[in-house]
Order: C-alpha cells, then sequence, then structure tokens
C-alpha cells in the first residue's frame, strides 16, 4: 500500500514536470508578444512525431537525438509562424481577439498538414503512424530506497532541469534574455531604445516552439503518440498557463504541480472514497482554472473589467 | 460527371445546414463581430441545445408509451422507430417545447459561465469557454444516461407522421430558415439598436464605454445569453435534422468551422456571416456529395479540406481583414440628418459657384 501510494506520487510528478515543459513556453511567448498561442498544440504534438519518424525511418532510438530534433523542428516553426502571420498582423495593429484567430487558423491547418503527411507516410512505410508507444530505453532505470525509477521518469527530470537551467541562464545573464524581459515589460519602448524588435521576438519564438516540442516528445515516451496528442493535453496547458497568470514562469511551473497533483492524486482520493470514475479526471482542472480565476483575477491587462482597476493584494 | 445528381435534393440538405451553421455566425457575429467576446466555446451551447432536444424527444417518448428500456438500448431506440411517428401533436409539441428550452438553458448557461469568465481579459476568456466546451464533450462521452460515446438515436423528426420522407425533408429546411429568417430580423434589430451601439462601444474601448456609464460586464453578460441561446436553438434544429446525436459531433473543430464563416464574410456584419456560412456550408455539402465518387485517395479529401479553412482564415486576416462583407455604419435618424444636410451643403456651395 505504502509502495503503492509512493509509485503514484512518481507519477504526478512525472506528469508535472512534462507539463511544466509544455506550459512555461506557453506563458513565455504569451508574455512577449500578447498572443494566445494555439500553435502550441502544434509545438507538442510535431515534437512527438519528430520521435516517432525518426524512430519509425531511421531507427533512432536515442531520446536525446530525438529532443534534439524535436526542438529544432517546434523552434522553426514558431520563428516561421511569427515570420509569416503574428508580426504581419501586430505590426497593422491587429488585437488580442485577431491574433488569437489567427494563430487558431494556424493550428487546424498544421494537425490536417500533419494527418495528410501521415497518410502518405504510413502507406510509404507500411507501418501504423497514428498511434505509436515509443519506449525509448537510453538511461537506465534506476531503483532509489526501493522504488523502481523508469527511464522515461529520469529522462523528464533531467531534461526539464536543464531546460530550467537553459531558461534561467538565457533570460538572466544574456543580452538577448534582458531583451526579451523589455520587450515583455514595454514593447515600444524596448524598441525606442534601440532593441531589434522583431528579431529578438524571433529568438524567443524559437526558444518557445522548442521547449514545447520537446514537452511532445516527454509525453510520448511517457504515454502515447497520435496527432490528437497536443489537443488532448491543451485543456490542461493552458490551465496551468493561466494559473501562472500568464505572466509569471516560476507561477506556471508551480502551475503545473497543482494540476498534475490534483488530476492524479485528487482523482485517486475521489475515486477511492467516492467512487467516482476516473475518466471524469478533466473535471477537476477545469474546476481549478475555474477556483483559480475566481479566487485570484488577473490583474492589469490580462483582467477584464471591472477587476483591471483592482488594487493589487498583498 | 454524376450521372443522377438530385439538384433540389441538394438544395434542401443544403438549406437546413445553411440555416442550422447561420444561426450560428449570427450569434458568433453578435459575440464577436459586435461586443468583441472571443468566444472559442460556441460549441458547447450548440451541443447543450441539442442533446436537450435529444433527451427531451426519446425520453418523452419512450414515457408517453410506457416503455421501460432506456433509450440508448436496442429495445429502446426499436420502441422510438415504432412509436415515433405516432402522433403528430407529440411530435410538434416536442419539438417546440425542446425549442424554447434549447433557448432559455443553453442561455442560462452562458448567462451563468459570464460569472467566472468577466474576470478574466479576451483572451483568457477565449480559453475558458474553450475548456468548457471540452469538458462538456467528455462529460458526454462518459455519462451513460445521455447514451456515452454511442449517444442517442430515434429522436422523432417533427414531421414523422408525413408518410413521404421527401416532403418531410422539405418542410423541414423551410421551418430551418424561417427560423434563419427570424434570427437575422433579431439581430439586424439589436445592431440597429442603441444597444447594438453600445455593444459596438465595448468592442471598441472597454473602458472608454465604462466611462460613459455603461455596466460594460452586465452588457457582456446579456450578449453571451443571447448569443448561447440562438446556438441552443441551432442546436436543437440539428438534432431533429440529424435524428441521433453523440458526443463527436462537438468537437473544438466545430467552433472553428462557425468562426471561419463569421470570419470569411466579414466581422460585425450579420449579412456578412450569412454570407460566410452560406459559402462554407455550399462547399461542405458539394464534398460530401462528391467524396464517395473519388474512390481511394492518397490524402483524406477532409483532412485538405481543413487545411483549406485554415489557411483561408489566416489569408482573410492578413489580406482581406472586412471579409466579403464589410462591416457598414449604422444609419440612425441623426446620422441620415447629418448626411442630408451635407449633401445639401455641397449642392447649395455648387449652385452658389454657379450664381
Amino acid at each position: 500500500m505504502v509502495n503503492m501510494d509512493a509509485y503514484q506520487v512518481l507519477t504526478a510528478v512525472h506528469i508535472a514536470l512534462i507539463y511544466a515543459v509544455l506550459a512555461v513556453p506557453l506563458t513565455l511567448s504569451y508574455k512577449t508578444t500578447k498572443i494566445i498561442n494555439f500553435v502550441h498544440i502544434n509545438f507538442i504534438t510535431y515534437g512527438a512525431y519528430a520521435a516517432v519518424l525518426l524512430y519509425t525511418f531511421l531507427g533512432i532510438d536515442n531520446v536525446f537525438v530525438a529532443i534534439a530534433a524535436a526542438f529544432i523542428i517546434g523552434g522553426i516553426m514558431g520563428v516561421i509562424d511569427n515570420v509569416a502571420v503574428f508580426e504581419p498582423l501586430s505590426r497593422r495593429g491587429a488585437n488580442v481577439v485577431i491574433l488569437m484567430i489567427a494563430s487558431m487558423g494556424l493550428w487546424i491547418f498544421y494537425k490536417y498538414l500533419m494527418y495528410s503527411v501521415l497518410d502518405v507516410l504510413s502507406r510509404v512505410a507500411k507501418a501504423n503512424l497514428v498511434s505509436v508507444l515509443l519506449r525509448f530505453e537510453t538511461l537506465p532505470r534506476v531503483v532509489v530506497g526501493g522504488i523502481p525509477i523508469t527511464s522515461a521518469f529520469l529522462t523528464a527530470a533531467i531534461t526539464a532541469a536543464a531546460l530550467a537551467l537553459m531558461l534561467y541562464f538565457i533570460l538572466e545573464k544574456t543580452a538577448v534574455g534582458k531583451a526579451i524581459r523589455a520587450i515583455a515589460d514595454n514593447p515600444t519602448l524596448a524598441e525606442i531604445s534601440g532593441i531589434p524588435r522583431s528579431r529578438v521576438v524571433n529568438v524567443m519564438w524559437f526558444m518557445a516552439g522548442g521547449m514545447a516540442a520537446v514537452g511532445g516528445v516527454l509525453w510520448a515516451i511517457f504515454a502515447i503518440a497520435t496527432p490528437e496528442v497536443g489537443d488532448t493535453l491543451i485543456l490542461q496547458v493552458f490551465a496551468i498557463a493561466v494559473i501562472g497568470g500568464l505572466t509569471s514562469l516560476s507561477r506556471t511551473a508551480l502551475g503545473a504541480f497543482i494540476i498534475a497533483f490534483a488530476e492524479n492524486l485528487g482523482m485517486a482520493f475521489l475515486n477511492q472514497v467516492f467512487g467516482v470514475p476516473t475518466s471524469f479526471k478533466p473535471f477537476i482542472t477545469f474546476s481549478t482554472l475555474l477556483i483559480v480565476i475566481i479566487a485570484f483575477p488577473p490583474l492589469g491587462a490580462g483582467g477584464g473589467l471591472p477587476y483591471r482597476f483592482l488594487r493589487k493584494r498583498r | 460527371m454524376l450521372p443522377s445528381f438530385d439538384i433540389l435534393g441538394f438544395l434542401v440538405s443544403w438549406g437546413t445546414f445553411l440555416g442550422i451553421y447561420a444561426i450560428l455566425a449570427i450569434s458568433l457575429n453578435l459575440e464577436v463581430g459586435l461586443t468583441g467576446m472571443a468566444n472559442f466555446g460556441k460549441v458547447a451551447f450548440y451541443g447543450i441545445g441539442a442533446y436537450l432536444a435529444a433527451s427531451l424527444s426519446v425520453y418523452t417518448v419512450l414515457a408517453v408509451y410506457h416503455v421501460a428500456a432506456a433509450p440508448y438500448t436496442t429495445e429502446g431506440i426499436i420502441a422510438l422507430g415504432k412509436y415515433g411517428g405516432a402522433s403528430p401533436a407529440l411530435d410538434l409539441g416536442i419539438f417546440a417545447a425542446s425549442l424554447m428550452l434549447g433557448f432559455i438553458i443553453a442561455g442560462c448557461v452562458g448567462y451563468l459561465l459570464t460569472y467566472p469568465t468577466l474576470r478574466v481579459g479576451p483572451a483568457f476568456l477565449g480559453i475558458t469557454l474553450l475548456a468548457f466546451g471540452e469538458l462538456l464533450r467528455i462529460f458526454l462521452l462518459n455519462y451513460q444516461p445521455l447514451g456515452a460515446s454511442k449517444g442517442l438515436s430515434g429522436i422523432p423528426h417533427p414531421f414523422l407522421w408525413i408518410p413521404d420522407p421527401v416532403l418531410r425533408e422539405r418542410l423541414y429546411v423551410l421551418v430551418v430558415l424561417g427560423f434563419l429568417a427570424v434570427t437575422l430580423w433579431f439581430a439586424e434589430r439589436i445592431t440597429n439598436s442603441p444597444f447594438g451601439r453600445v455593444l459596438k462601444a465595448v468592442r471598441d474601448d472597454e473602458v472608454a464605454a465604462l466611462c460613459m456609464g455603461k455596466h460594460v460586464p452586465r452588457v457582456k453578460a446579456t450578449v453571451l445569453f443571447i448569443g448561447s441561446g440562438m446556438a441552443g436553438v441551432a442546436g436543437v434544429l440539428l438534432a431533429f435534422y440529424m435524428s441521433s446525436v453523440n458526443p463527436n459531433m462537438f468537437v473544438p473543430a466545430v467552433t472553428f468551422n462557425i468562426w471561419a464563416m463569421v470570419i470569411l464574410g466579414g466581422m460585425g456584419n450579420n449579412k456578412g456571416a450569412v454570407v460566410g456560412a452560406a459559402i462554407i456550408t455550399f462547399v461542405d455539402r458539394i464534398l460530401t456529395f462528391i467524396t464517395p465518387n473519388l474512390g481511394i485517395t492518397i490524402i483524406t479529401p477532409d483532412y485538405i479540406r481543413w487545411m483549406i479553412v485554415g489557411i483561408l482564415i489566416v489569408l482573410v486576416l492578413m489580406f482581406m481583414p472586412g471579409g466579403l462583407v464589410p462591416e457598414k455604419p449604422i444609419k440612425t435618424p441623426a446620422w441620415e440628418a447629418v448626411e442630408s444636410l451635407e449633401k445639401e451643403s455641397k449642392e447649395g456651395g455648387s449652385g452658389g459657384g454657379e450664381a
């Protein structure tokens, strides 16, 4: 029984790490560009499929190669979106809603592009590419204190830590990071002070897209890769980003832990005590989201009227 | 190419879908085009309407004829097929009751959802409503009394007592188009009323509208009530047309489809929403007639269709932001007076020059 609980906690931590890798870049991109980016869903799916296709066609089963490939693919997608769509639109003064719809259009386009490509590829490879179980064992399994830790968990933990370090280093210690933070605070002022805004924003999109795609790989080796993998995670990722207020990266990471624990341990509790079927898991996510919105409405530009004008608590 | 292409049959099926989707597009246009509320959960209210109609009709029919079987079992579906068309009064009564309840219940859900969502700005509102839509679908997928993943079928068509199925369809398309006309009239009345101008003020600048003494949160809640109610009515019409509902009819892509109609037609213009709905449903209907004749293709035609819609939205937003029917200023009596004065002064000025 005790061992079982430790296993559940470990799974929750594992999911929380993946959620953090998925949600932090969403917060980063919203913070910098004020775009609610639905293409984030595609970053996740394309990242997962980078690993799947590398494995199916080239036989590469090294998880870190897959992660690197996913980072590059996601990053390039992010930059292309920005250069082709978001930048021209926001230069013309499109508001938040228009940008959001444009990203939704891109989401649908990318999603069905993936389906079409998979239609062709699965004919070429004569294999099922629509739901793939990837079980890479690049890292060894270890047993700590009698609790077996899977290779996927170790990969997630190491990758999440590396990404967190990278993000901290870039945002806090480099000139680009300073520029990104300046643009997030006040884009006009940043541009006036001589920051090459579009180039810096492109760097930010590369990082955001890449991180989300890496999250996709981590999810694929933990659960399953399907063309809908991003769509199934969208509710959680957006809920987490909203808990982070879409402004604070560290609060977003905290949100990932809140949602992952509420979903897994909370669901297990409800299931055992009240017999609630586990298929109702998303309700926990949504209720957490609603509670957070009601209890801590976002202030400032993210808030609605009249909450926008409330004084900051504390 | 198609030897037996039934033009009238095509028009009837297109007309029905056009009516249903145009109602949805008009309601979304009220929320987005006029008030600036990004409703990404339109499908939820549509689904509420459809499921309300489905459950109300099947449970009522089974109760009236004292059938003990549940509607999602085989016996229940057989019983529904047997008793469905027995009484015109019952069928029409259920239809009318569903329409009214569909409007009220979907509207109330929309109104209640404004309690949490008014606390957040336009971007968060979209996410929350999107999440609500997905949540509703997951609920329906797992809730046995509403048929879980198989959904409910055997919904009695309001004209099931008419023996000729072709005539039945034709009557129904008239009903749907009638509802479209009423919705369009109502939406035009709202747009051209002082309330409509408040909505546009809220869209253009919330803070300014608030400073002019308009109760912005209440205005938004009212619009979400009306828009969701209309979506509920569209859902009821869909349920009776399809005669079955299942949770996978209400995926987020449906919301996106409605957005595509509104953007293509032009935001802030009810007629534009109808034009957008007409174009997209026309293409869809043509595709459903053509696709079976294509045989096996390398890429499923449906995927291509969605890719084109996705890229079309982006292109329209980038190169034709007004859409096909751009928004026009409202002709208020005062505006007309100003226009006629301007005209007069211009004519008077030129006349003066000649003399």
